[in-house]
């Protein structure tokens, strides 16, 4: 158990000397925390906003919307050509049929607009199909798809042809680009926080220079000196992650009153959470551990020119 | 049998200084032995290559049979814990208090809290310091921090003492107090090696090593010299 002995000790010298400083360490978990801040706000705000995106349809879709007075009987025969259709164009798809009542009920439903539905008198809208192409089949390119839609129209019955999936794809992408701005901006910060800590960690070796010196004389080995700055380290990185996380859950409580008004606007219950316990851990670790890798190149470095 | 052997062992610093040339002599289990000369003669080298601070650049310095040119920076700490330092300037922490300062080597050797303040309180007793445990260095004298230095070089039980000028800057009565200290160890089978200009001191020595500009003149045993 000596080397649970030597871990405690080291932690509680680290703990004295913050305790030393505690104005100096308090600053220097605040510079950390702020530019932890950005990717974590980043973060939270991705996590809410995939799940959004996943919602909406990002394969292609055509919806084929059929003449208002077509025949039952010629719609449910149209099933056969639209298939036909793509098969010529080399695409595999998924056909939905959507009855007009059915349509309407979709319609009466929606947040906002029974009321229309209902002024309206009778059903103003016509029996439809909506073409998906499995996701499976994604190597159909645009070109394809738009050759299709345009084939379609040419069909007997068929009024108009909406191709709908473009705004969602460029959301997709979006996020994507986000996702990898986020990654790039958390390497950046992150390269931040490690020359704080290393600097803050550098101006606390040459503070102890003498203890270290003298330690060294009586036979501390590296480890021995190095270990409480590395729990310097640590902790440094910890506060700071936990004052960013509270920071950012802060700004979301603050920013959710106008999200969930917004979103209720448009007959949603979207409103942004927190990151989940196990990503706030991970978090934490993640922060703890770079504060510990900043002390390490810190106190290496010094250690390097001592005797 | 020989706890330290010197084969000629030289040294020299950055800049083409010269501080030991080829000096070879060796120095027994339980021996006390002074190192005289005057200031710049590489009596403090001397001590330095046997410490492990600095590395000789020539020759071979043996250390309880371990090769100082040879032995790996990971292995050298344990050495030291063999070893007890006695510093001109004493280097004690001046933020620590007398009996944390003392602590410092058993702490350091993996000693528990409460078995190091045990140790540490038996050594100042031993130096006549029981009673300035609890204060600051720098509000001692300079024969107390000195015997501070002391206690803290032979709490965790050295077989070798290094002593590096110890009773420079100090009066005559605390200069014989740290000596009689010294040769009390020597008595109990610590090897001491000491490192000093006063003429006075050497008249209790049994073996002086007498060393000019970095090389080795002579070798005095008690009431007779060995030439070089």
């Amino acid at each position: 158990m000596n080397w649970l002995r030597e871990h405690r000790m080291a932690f509680s010298v680290a703990l004295a000397r913050v305790r030393e400083m505690p104005l100096s360490f308090s600053f220097n978990v605040m510079v950390i925390a702020l530019a932890l801040m950005l990717p974590l706000a980043g973060l939270t705000l991705l996590e809410n906003l995939k799940p959004v995106s996943r919602e909406l349809a990002v394969e292609p879709e055509i919806s084929i919307f059929l003449a208002n007075e077509l025949p039952r009987e010629r719609a449910l025969a149209l099933n056969a050509e639209i298939r036909d259709s793509a098969r010529h164009a080399g695409i595999n798809v998924r056909l939905d049929f959507i009855e007009r009542e059915k349509a309407l009920d979709i319609l009466k439903q929606r947040a906002g607009l029974s009321d229309v539905a209902t002024t309206l008198g009778g059903n103003p809208l016509p029996d439809a199909y909506v073409l998906k192409i499995n996701s499976s089949e994604q190597t159909a390119g645009p070109a394809q798809i738009e050759k299709l839609a345009a084939a379609l129209q040419h069909l007997q019955g068929i009024e108009t042809v909406q191709l709908d999936a473009a705004w969602v794809k460029r959301l997709a992408a979006l996020l994507e680009l986000a996702s990898s701005v986020l990654a790039l901006l958390t390497l950046t910060l992150c390269s931040v926080v490690l020359a704080v800590v290393f600097n803050t960690i550098r101006l606390q070796v040459l503070t102890q220079h003498e203890e270290i010196g003298v330690s060294r004389l009586l036979g501390a080995t590296n480890a021995f000196v190095a270990r409480p700055f590395y729990y310097t380290g640590g902790l440094l990185g910890l506060c700071a992650g936990g004052l960013a996380l509270l920071a950012v859950l802060g700004a979301l409580a603050l920013l959710n009153t106008s999200v969930t008004q917004l979103a209720q606007l448009y007959g949603s219950s979207f409103r942004l959470d927190p990151l989940n316990p196990a990503t706030v851990l991970m978090l934490m670790l993640a922060s703890g551990a770079l504060g510990v890798v900043g002390a390490a190149l810190s106190v290496r470095r010094a250690l390097q020119s001592a005797v | 049998m020989s706890i330290i052997s010197f084969s000629h062992v030289s040294k020299q610093y950055p800049g083409e200084v010269t501080a030991l040339t080829d000096v070879t002599f060796s120095i027994k289990e339980g021996e006390l032995v002074f190192l005289a000369g005057p200031s710049g003669a590489g009596k403090s080298t001397l001590l330095k290559l046997i410490a492990g601070i600095e590395r000789p650049n020539g020759g071979v310095l043996l250390v309880s049979g371990q090769d100082m040119r040879k032995v790996s920076r990971a292995a050298l700490p344990f050495l030291r814990r063999k070893l007890g330092l006695i510093l001109q300037q004493h280097r004690l922490l001046n933020d620590r208090s007398v009996l944390q300062n003392v602590m410092l080597p058993l702490i350091i050797s993996g000693s528990t809290l409460k078995e190091a303040e045990q140790r540490a309180r038996m050594a100042l007793e031993r130096v006549g310091l029981s009673g300035k445990a609890d204060l600051l260095p720098q509000v001692l004298s300079g024969g107390q921090q000195q015997r501070v230095s002391i206690a803290r070089a032979i709490v965790h039980k050295p077989r070798i003492i290094l002593a590096d000028e110890p009773t420079a800057n100090l009066d005559r009565e605390s200069g014989a107090q740290v000596l009689s200290m010294l040769q009390a160890f020597n008595a109990a089978g610590v090897t001491c090696i000491i490192s000093t200009h006063d003429e006075r001191l050497l008249q209790n020595a049994d073996r002086i090593v007498e060393l000019s500009q970095g090389k080795l003149m002579s070798i005095h045993e008690a009431g007779s010299e060995v030439g070089v």
